[in-house]
């Protein structure tokens, strides 16, 4: 008897290994798995301002939990960024090279084993990359930077959660990625008042335009409920004013960097940068008809009153 | 030595088609190539001399072609046998497809022989007359334009097929292969036909075009008649007839093969190939007389003049030519295209700016500008639209008819001027938002009302089409461009110059760290 207390009978070792399978399984559904992993995530929405892009992203990340809360040794990480239009970087038509440069080497440092930079672009895709100078960044870098103008490298999916769209052909390699990181830069648009973080993901699908016939606004949240973004940094150091979104018009160096797994707050901070064209205030998140449907989708926090933000100060 | 001759030439004629092959593919984006792209065009004096008459002025991006005259002086119409492109495809094709054909034999082929030079005094007459349509005809034109427009988007389509074939056995994870943007062209059938028909017309005779039809040639022999290297036969000759059958063109006649015409003499040295060794090749003066040469009789000469005469007269007066209301205000002439009466009689429509086109925006006409505009280029808005920061077609354009301009002349040059169809607009006709060609014009040219319904300014519109690309609208576009006639320079204040509105102080730029 007292030898069979010290073994373990088979139905225990059944049950033991059967939780122990499990719970990885579990794990992973689990809502703050990643926070347990890096407990010095203290924010959901981080504004860093003052310094060099570098810094203005190492900053803008600590708060969150650094990026190893988002990429884990050996994954495969896609960045959408805009390169949609051939201008050059200091027009802030398309992201801030310097900042390209430190987001993909912040990715490879936390031990990512790949990093691809997509964008469909609008104007032709060669004059886009060389012109804004984000191609020679991205594989200075090391990482692959692809345009979507081949219809092969979509793949066309449902949209469950979607109102008013059913299918969307969306990149593949977004689909599988382990990590998608949402970069945009926030710039002034006549259709939409702003193009923020969510009208950026307008460029992972294949029919871009086919979208404005549909219904633009209720389009681009449906858009994001496809492939949320596990983070968004969004690239505020000089941001476009006028004549959005290709541009050229009149920019504002603003000088921060916005990061956030919450899409609609980062998109609701963003929006403040913009002044109202009839009211003359700035915008206020309701005020952006696709944040507002976004958030009615729930997507993300509109108010932000209900969102941990923090300011921190680079350098 | 005599030996190789034979291999050397098929190896030189193989390296020059890849080499213009080469060239062709290098017809692309970022355009960095130290040799001039178009340099089989450049070299081509037909084309030159065409040209002059033309455009009535000397292009001195053709200067080279006069360089390649010297040389046939020299070496006789060596250019046909080594390294005309056209020739080498048609020798290859006779070699694989009609090698055990029996030919009809080529005895009496006087009338067809002439054929060739009443081709080119149609051209000469023709060109005086400010019409050229026989660029047709032009070897290297053709060969470019069939291999732009007929061959290189099959071409594409089969890449961008293997690509997800050849992806499917690669490691998932990190490799993507991107596929090549295919342009498309609506004449490529015909263009194809036309190249298939050249190459059947080997089944009747050896190098059937080179010998009857191609006006190059034709210019060649008229200044190889005065050829310095020259064949000459000793009286070792057996007349075993070999050199007969082997000259690919028949210059040697058969009753005396010890004789042979200068003028049509692609010196290939086939007939150094002779048993008894009785055949040389060397340098002697110049002579006019030759033997058995063509019989241009005043009558065939007066007729193909003419002829030429009269064509261009009935195609300058043929409504599509002339201020008549059949006039297409949808033909969009490529950025920097001489006034269009110039243009159709300068462009050789070799598709070089077809090619080079990294939007696939111009498409080759067929007869939407007149007879005369044949396979001329047209900006299509609705396949693709002219890139803002793009002046490749006027860089590449061996004749000038699309003149090299700076990208800043460019960006002020009007082409078009896009008109708004109310009842197709979304966002006229319904009360959705659109504005897809506002957020896309590159030259605010088109701006939103307080219902956000799209306005264009005329005044900044160039007409690149972008906005008509982009339009969202099934089948034809609710914002159509329309050509503006002559192009003309818009005012640099109306266009939002890049520099304009930049705040002065470039202020704190994030490279101070």
């Amino acid at each position: 008897m007292d030898s069979s207390d010290k073994k373990i009978t088979r139905r225990q070792f059944i049950k033991g290994a059967t939780v122990a399978a499990a719970l990885p399984l579990l794990a992973n559904k689990l809502p703050f798995y990643g926070s347990l992993a890096h407990a010095a995530e203290e924010s959901d929405l981080v504004i860093a301002k003052n310094g060099s892009a570098s810094q203005l992203l190492q900053a803008a990340m600590a708060p969150l939990g650094g990026m190893g809360r988002f990429v884990k040794k050996g994954q495969r990480v896609v960045i959408k960024a805009n390169v949609a239009w051939a201008r050059t970087p200091d027009q802030a038509c398309t992201n801030n090279p310097d900042l390209m440069s430190a987001l993909i080497k912040m990715c490879y440092d936390t031990g990512a084993k790949r990093v691809a930079v997509w964008d469909h672009t609008c104007d032709n895709y060669q004059f886009c990359f060389s012109r804004s100078g984000l191609k020679e960044t991205a594989q200075k870098a090391g990482a692959d930077i692809f345009s979507g103008h081949g219809r092969n490298s979509y793949k066309q999916v449902e949209v469950q959660k979607g109102k008013k769209l059913r299918t969307v052909e969306i990149l593949r390699d977004v689909l599988e990625s382990d990590v998608f990181i949402n970069f945009p830069i926030p710039k002034q648009h006549f259709a939409t008042e702003l193009t923020l973080g969510m009208k950026n993901l307008i460029g992972i699908t294949w029919d871009m335009e086919q979208l404005h016939k549909i219904g633009l606004h209720q389009c681009i949240a449906d858009v994001n409920t496809v492939r949320k973004p596990d983070l968004v940094v969004m690239d505020a150091i000089r941001i476009l004013t006028t004549n959005g979104p290709k541009g050229p018009g009149k920019t504002e160096d603003i000088g921060e960097v916005i990061a956030s797994a919450d899409i609609v707050a980062a998109d609701a901070y963003a929006a403040s940068f913009f002044k109202h064209p009839k009211t003359g205030r700035p915008f206020r998140p309701e005020e952006i008809q696709f944040v507002k449907n976004a958030y009615e989708l729930g997507l993300g926090e509109i108010n932000l009153s209900k969102v941990r933000v923090k300011r921190v100060t680079a350098a | 030595m005599k030996k190789a001759i034979p291999y050397l030439r098929r190896t030189i004629q193989a390296l020059s088609f890849f080499f213009l092959l080469y060239l062709i593919i290098k017809t692309a984006f970022p355009l960095e190539l130290k040799i001039p792209v178009d340099l089989y065009l450049r070299l081509d004096p037909f084309i030159g001399i065409i040209t002059i008459l033309t455009k009535k002025a000397v292009i001195l991006r053709m200067l080279p072609a006069v360089g390649v005259l010297l040389v046939v002086f020299i070496f006789g119409n060596f250019f046909c046998g080594w390294f005309c492109p056209m020739g080498s495809i048609i020798d290859f094709f006779d070699r694989i497809l009609f090698r055990e054909r029996k030919r009809s034999k080529a005895s009496n082929d006087q009338s067809l022989r002439r054929l060739r030079y009443g081709i080119f005094i149609f051209s000469l007459v023709a060109g005086v007359m400010a019409f050229q349509v026989m660029y047709v005809l032009d070897p290297i034109s053709l060969i470019t334009r069939t291999l732009v427009i007929a061959f290189y988007p099959p071409a594409i389509f089969v890449f961008n097929t293997l690509v997800p074939q050849v992806q499917s056995f690669l490691p998932k994870n990190p490799f993507i292969m991107s596929t090549i943007p295919m342009p498309v062209f609506k004449v490529n059938l015909l263009i194809f036909v036309f190249f298939i028909a050249i190459l059947a017309l080997g089944t009747v005779r050896k190098r059937f075009w080179c010998r009857y039809l191609c006006p190059l040639g034709t210019l060649f022999s008229i200044i190889s008649r005065f050829r310095v290297l020259k064949r000459f036969v000793t009286e070792d000759c057996t007349h075993c007839l070999k050199c007969v059958k082997e000259c690919p063109v028949g210059a040697i006649p058969e009753a005396s093969p010890e004789q042979y015409r200068r003028q049509d003499c692609l010196s290939c040295f086939k007939c150094l190939e002779c048993p008894p060794e009785a055949v040389s090749f060397h340098f002697g003066l110049p002579r006019w007389k030759t033997v058995d040469g063509v019989d241009l009789s005043r009558r065939y000469v007066l007729g193909s003049l003419g002829l030429g005469v009269v064509s261009a007269l009935m195609i300058k007066s043929n409504p599509l030519q002339s201020e008549s209301g059949l006039k297409n205000n949808r033909l969009i002439r490529p950025p920097g295209s001489l006034p269009e009466e110039k243009f159709v009689s300068v462009c050789t429509g070799c598709g070089e700016c077809l090619k080079v086109c990294p939007n696939n925006a111009l498409q080759s006409t067929l007869l939407e500008a007149g007879l005369s505009g044949l396979y001329t280029p047209r900006l299509v808005p609705r396949i693709g639209y002219c890139e803002e920061f793009c002046n490749f077609c006027g860089r590449i354009c061996p004749t000038e008819a699309i003149r090299p301009i700076s990208i800043e002349e460019k960006r002020l040059l009007q082409m078009g001027i896009a008109h708004i169809n109310k009842t197709r607009c979304i966002a006229w006709d319904t009360e959705k938002i659109c504005l897809v060609c506002n957020e896309q014009c590159s030259y605010h040219a088109i701006v939103g009302d307080d219902k956000k319904r799209p306005i264009v300014k005329e005044e900044k519109c160039t007409g690149c089409g972008i906005c008509e690309h982009k339009c969202p609208v099934d089948g034809e576009a609710a914002i159509v461009v329309y050509a503006s006639g002559v192009q003309k320079k818009l005012k640099p204040e109306d266009v939002n110059n890049n520099k304009n509105e930049v705040p002065a102080s470039p202020a704190k730029k994030e490279k101070s760290s």
